[in-house]
């Protein structure tokens, strides 16, 4: 599901600061395929990595409107057409008892669902990254990992190693999972 | 703000040296000013490292023999829960002391103050959220997690509230072989199942998401290959690329916006229940204000109580500071003379109304047979958290803990001021009665919170109890880091 790519460089930074720099760089230096793996979200890394706002946003709107028909239909269909009841003359339609349920519906689909659709676009709106189970980076504990997929058009080995060391990067190494890591 | 060689938040160590007051550095404000900045969330010098050990810590050693002592004393009580209501069950309702004219009791004071017990963990994780209060990073995932068991146990109470427990699933509007035959949507019992499902629910998902980072942490520490794959698969392989935070963060800002109003929206519903029937001292405009804010009120005694024991028992001191508890104990301030505002509101509209039965109902509730439920319910949810006016009590942990149970025992009065004292004095003295609980009423209470406290204990010898992504985004960098400098640092100073 996610796109991971064999081979490519690591390169980690130690504070959120020198990593959005870096990210500035990485960007404006023209490379595409690369990653900033992270203990934690950084403020400014989307603008950084040059990346757009998060269309997760949309994905709620339109489930919660998915929520709010399925229980504007589920209630009307039941109190009105499949199994009228009269309640002291009150009308079969009474809009206002079946807001509480329309809006608990609505609230149901959109958090559920946009939380389901954020994890899969995670991993598939992405570029290829580094073989997870293959590479300790420490990118959860306390490194801010910057990674360049060899699957860039731009991807030279020489030239992202040279790159990584002058944006200042500790820890600089080539991955290549099949041909086995240099570090 | 100019970052300074050395930080000031590295030489607090710890609640000692927290005053509740911001640090002054003079002369680094603009124009030679003094400088006013919080004092740290985070004590003891700690390193983002750190974090992890202390935090994962519960959760990769052997439980201790404190735990164990807990943990028995928890799950005998549960016990007692599992007991009572296959008691219940086998028995019928005949057993506990619900009966003419007092129909709901014990089921249903205890149903309304478990969902109320929950209201403060997704006050804490949502709404302190949305407000950028970064205290809530030491204390949400706990209270989350309390949500979910106060909503379990709360979940408990209408099931075997019907009689016949058996039948619940039709509360379930679903096509049947019964008619087909529906719930009545025009029900607010009917509303209370969507309203307590999709809470518990979107609790769960909240809790779950936040938990992605941690569990990956704890992965990444893993030693064992199997803890190592199930881990993994508990955070979906989460790497904490940035690609993927950045949807994160957006779901999650999304998930706070939608249970901000959901859990206004629950205990407005539970308060319908009420509110929507004609019962006099029921039948009120102020009961869903008046509902929300009592739940949170209770929410945030409980979570007090858990954070005393999470820094006493698991010496979370340094995450969960005195400022932290400073901060839960004015919140609670707050609601509990809300809560009160709301009795003495209720007291007036009584009166105000000219309602020959709205006046008797409150009449009664003060001064009638349950004089003395009335009156603890007042001490304690509008009287005690006055002490709080006292920054010294505020920072006291034993104040603290001994108002937070105050407040517990307060507000399950309340439920019980309103349920009985409206029920047993209705329009008809002829059908006037007392209400009695029986010793299966006060097991299954005793049992709920078992199952409560197990589950909490089990939580926090699996998960991470603190939210420690988030944790780390409000630490000082320049404190956190593992290393002092890098060459990045000094290409960072020449740009």
């Amino acid at each position: 599901m996610m796109p991971v790519s064999t081979k490519g460089i690591l390169g980690h930074f130690y504070v959120p600061a020198e990593a959005l720099a870096a990210a500035a760089k990485v960007r404006d230096a023209g490379w595409t395929h690369f990653d900033f793996l992270t203990p934690f979200p950084i403020h400014g890394m989307e603008d950084a990595m040059g990346q757009k706002t998060s269309w997760i946003p949309w994905v709620t709107a339109v489930l919660a409107l998915c929520g709010v028909l399925f229980a504007q239909g589920l209630q009307n269909y039941v109190m009105v057409w499949d199994w009228p009841m009269n309640f002291g003359g009150k009308p079969f339609a009474a809009w206002p008892a079946f807001v509480p349920i329309t809006f608990e519906a609505m609230v149901f689909w959109a958090a559920l669902g946009s939380a389901i659709v954020a994890i899969i676009a995670g991993k598939i709106d992405t570029v290829p990254q580094p073989p997870p189970m293959l590479v300790a980076t420490g990118a959860t504990v306390d490194r801010f990992v910057l990674w360049i997929s060899a699957t860039d058009p731009k991807w030279d080995a020489a030239e992202a190693e040279r790159f990584l060391r002058s944006l200042g990067a500790d820890g600089v190494r080539l991955v290549d999972a099949r041909g086995g890591s240099d570090a | 703000m100019t970052r300074h060689e050395a930080s000031p938040y590295a030489t607090v160590m710890g609640d000692g040296q927290l005053t509740g007051r911001p640090i002054v550095l003079a002369g680094a404000g603009p124009y030679g000013g003094d400088l006013e900045i919080p004092e740290p969330l985070v004590t003891g010098g700690r390193k983002w490292v750190d974090v992890d050990r202390d935090i994962c810590m519960h959760a990769e050693q052997f439980p201790t023999r404190r735990w164990w002592m807990a943990f028995g004393v928890a799950l005998a009580m549960l016990g007692v829960l599992v007991f009572s209501v296959i008691v219940l069950i086998y028995g019928g309702m005949g057993i506990v002391g619900v009966n003419q004219p007092v129909g709901w009791g014990t089921f249903i004071i205890n149903f309304v103050f478990w969902i109320g017990i929950g209201h403060a963990g997704t006050l804490i994780s949502a709404v302190l959220y949305l407000f950028r209060q970064q205290w809530r990073t030491g204390i949400n995932r706990a209270a989350e997690a309390m949500t979910l068991f106060a909503v379990a146990c709360a979940g408990i109470f209408p099931i075997i509230h019907l009689g016949r427990a058996w039948f619940a699933y039709w509360l379930i509007p679903y096509p049947n072989a019964r008619g087909p035959l529906w719930v009545n949507f025009n029900s607010p019992l009917a509303w209370d199942i969507f309203a307590i499902s999709t809470y518990g629910l979107v609790s769960l998902t909240f809790w779950y998401i936040g938990l992605l980072p941690d569990l990956a942490t704890v992965r990444d520490r893993a030693t064992h290959p199997w803890r190592r794959a199930i881990y993994n698969a508990m955070s979906f392989g989460w790497t904490g690329s940035h690609r993927a935070w950045r949807h994160y963060e957006s779901a999650y800002m999304i998930l706070a916006a939608l249970a901000t109003p959901l859990v206004f929206s629950v205990h407005t519903i539970v308060s319908f229940d009420f509110a929507t029937s004609v019962m006099p001292g029921w039948h009120t405009t102020i009961f869903p204000p008046y509902f929300v804010i009592g739940a949170i009120f209770s929410g945030f005694a409980m979570v007090i109580t858990l954070m005393t024991f999470m820094r006493g028992y698991f010496g979370m001191t340094h995450y969960i500071t005195l400022n932290h508890m400073e901060a839960m104990a004015k919140i609670l301030m707050l609601t509990g003379m809300l809560v009160g505002f709301a009795y003495s509101t209720e007291f007036f509209m009584a009166w105000y109304s000219g309602s020959e039965w709205e006046g008797f109902v409150f009449r009664n509730r003060a001064f009638g047979p349950y004089w003395w439920a009335y009156a603890i319910m007042f001490t304690c949810n509008a009287i005690v958290p006055q002490v709080f006016w006292w920054k010294a009590m505020r920072r006291n942990t034993w104040v603290l803990f001994v108002v937070s149970i105050l407040v517990n025992v307060g507000m399950w009065f309340e439920r019980y001021v309103i349920v009985v004292t409206s029920l047993h004095r209705d329009y008809l003295p002829s059908s006037w009665g007392m209400y009695a609980l029986t010793r299966w009423d006060y097991l299954i209470l005793i049992g709920s919170f078992g199952l409560f406290f197990t589950l909490f204990l089990l939580f926090v010898r699996v998960l991470p109890v603190v939210a420690i992504s988030e944790v780390k985004g409000v630490m000082d960098p320049e404190v956190a880091r593992s290393h002092p400098a890098s060459a990045a640092a000094a290409a960072l100073q020449e740009a």
